[in-house]
């Protein structure tokens, strides 16, 4: 495992698109928190006050809402480069000449991905308690870690985008193709769907709520989400977000399925 | 020892049939050239046995399966163009080559030395010229001292200067003893490589075996006189000349090797022909090629 790590590794650590996303993210994420510095001190009665974006126990939500788009953008392009680069290069294909098993060499993406995910996760979780404990009257370790199981959540809701980075890049395979479903998918195409298909058409209720990406976004939704029912009309008659348990188990079985889906085409198709 | 054996291979791509029912050995220490017109499924048969290609049709096992999925680990190969990554150096790019072929960290010297690329070891690979990107590759294909080494269409696209350079260094791969299979169109650039030649077209197998038995032993003979017509006529009654082609201003005999050039001289000067060329030489790899090919389309 670690053997295929040190190949990854050799093969991007030095690539300028890698470093340049990897910096992005590293930047973009904790600072796009400050973002709560910019609204103002009279927000309406019934939403909190600017201070639950940097106060725990709430800190979790934003930083994690915030890490719910940069990791979708940076780290989801990133992944998908990292793959559809080795096929426009025929790196992928030389390396399976050179003597890696097709196996090896999907799996060396995986593995990549994991690590990633424990990576950012532990940044998140770092940048969150400096953040938290530098800006909480009183803090408490109780208290700092009083998130319902946000750490889990940001890995998990990482792995989701990461899993499906890749197996847009996998099924596509060049890089102007993916990246264009990856971020219309997600940005529009999920939301057609959902809205027009699911709530407009088929009248499906909260089944809407587990389509992929939704499923995803939801294990670290906009904090503000949570009073979404107060502005609610009648045209919607269920929670607008899933729950943290349904999210993950959503997540969790696509995330399986696209992985099944990526590793038997990869195996089946020419290279 | 066996090093590859091909069974019955068929592979299309939609109603194109790139390789029909293809079977082929290769038995170690043998330098292959695998001969073919562009489309003739050279390049499909190495993807093929190198695992980048799924065949509808049939098998092949390397080394007799003495070891087993790690095969490749004892495989050098180019296929089509050099794979690298453009903005890592030469060190680098052959370091990934290095960890995918399991082989102990090593400075790649010696490697660099035979492809004359030392001096540009720290240059990145995209600001190489064709010929270096090449023998990159060729370099690449030695790492692990493997025991049989692929070339696919290795001085293609390259200046004369560079053929030159990578045919010696494949001359001297050859000589190291280790089993060489080559696919290429270039038919002299396999005659002066190749101990063993396969000819492919459409997919199929037309001939292989040694260079020496898929040469005949017949012999080309170039006569010019200055009456072509009448030197035509006095060489088609010569029962040892086989066939008698027209050229630009002489003629090109098919003749049997039991052929007396001195007597056939004596008989043209009888019948008052003066001759002002006469060239005997063996048949080229490329005479045969074409001859078996040409079958093929009959």
């Amino acid at each position: 495992m670690l053997r295929l790590l040190k190949l990854e590794w050799s093969k991007f650590s030095k690539n300028n698109v890698i470093v340049l996303l990897t910096s992005f993210f590293a930047l973009f994420f904790p600072a796009s928190l400050y973002i709560g510095k910019l609204f103002p001190d009279d927000l309406p009665a019934f939403l909190p006050g600017k201070q639950v974006f940097f106060n725990f126990p709430t800190v979790w939500e934003y930083l994690g809402y915030a890490g719910n788009w940069t990791v979708f953008f940076f780290m989801g392009v990133m992944i998908i480069y990292t793959v559809t680069i080795e096929v426009s290069n025929k790196t992928m294909r030389q390396s399976i000449i050179n003597g890696q098993s097709r196996q090896q060499f999907f799996f060396s993406k995986y593995l990549t991905i994991l690590v990633l995910c424990l990576i950012i996760t532990l940044y998140y979780t770092i940048i969150t308690l400096i953040v938290g404990f530098t800006s909480t009257p009183n803090p408490s370790l109780s208290l700092a870690f009083e998130n319902d199981m946000a750490i889990p959540r940001f890995f998990l809701m990482s792995f989701g985008y990461m899993n499906f980075a890749i197996f847009l890049a996998f099924m596509f395979r060049k890089s102007g193709i993916a990246v264009f479903f990856y971020l219309t998918y997600v940005m529009i195409i999920e939301m057609l769907i959902k809205w027009l298909v699911g709530i407009n058409w088929l009248d499906l209720g909260v089944a809407v709520n587990f389509l992929p990406l939704n499923a995803i976004e939801d294990l670290m939704p906009m904090p503000w989400l949570h009073y979404a029912d107060f502005f609610q009309n009648g045209d919607i008659d269920f929670p607008i977000l899933l729950t943290y348990t349904e999210a993950c188990i959503a997540t969790a079985v696509y995330g399986l399925l696209f992985l099944g889906i990526s590793y038997f085409s990869f195996m089946k198709r020419d290279i | 020892m066996q090093v590859l054996q091909v069974n019955d291979i068929s592979k299309h791509y939609g109603p194109i049939k790139a390789l029909d029912g293809l079977n082929l050995t290769v038995d170690s220490g043998q330098v292959l050239g695998i001969l073919g017109p562009n489309g003739s499924g050279k390049t499909t048969t190495l993807g093929v046995i190198l695992g980048i290609l799924k065949p509808q049709r049939g098998n092949f096992t390397w080394f007799e399966n003495r070891y087993g999925n790690d095969h490749k680990l004892r495989i050098g190969s180019i296929l089509e163009t050099p794979n690298f990554f453009p903005y890592l150096n030469a060190d680098d790019n052959l370091d990934i080559v290095r960890q995918i072929k399991k082989v102990p960290q090593q400075d790649f010297d010696e490697l660099l030395e035979l492809v004359k690329l030392r001096a540009r070891r720290k240059s990145a690979f995209k600001t190489y010229s064709l010929g270096m990107k090449q023998r990159l590759a060729i370099a690449a294909t030695l790492i692990g001292d493997p025991e049989v080494v692929i070339f696919d269409e290795p001085t293609n696209g390259l200046d004369p200067e560079g053929i030159a350079e990578v045919r010696n260094t494949l001359q001297e791969i050859a000589n190291r003893g280790k089993t060489v299979i080559m696919a290429s169109h270039i038919l002299d650039e396999v005659e002066k490589i190749c101990s063993h030649v396969a000819i492919l077209k459409r997919g199929k197998l037309l001939a292989t075996g040694p260079v020496g038995s898929i040469l005949s032993n017949d012999i080309t003979l170039e006569i010019r006189s200055s009456d072509l017509q009448r030197l035509r006529e006095v060489l088609s009654q010569n029962p040892s000349i086989n066939s008698i082609e027209n050229k630009l201003d002489y003629l090109e005999c098919l003749v049997e090797d039991s052929l007396d050039i001195a007597d056939l001289n004596a008989s043209l000067v009888q019948n008052g022909i003066k001759i002002n060329h006469l060239v005997s030489r063996k048949r080229k790899l490329e005479e045969e090629f074409l001859e078996i090919t040409s079958k093929q389309n009959n």
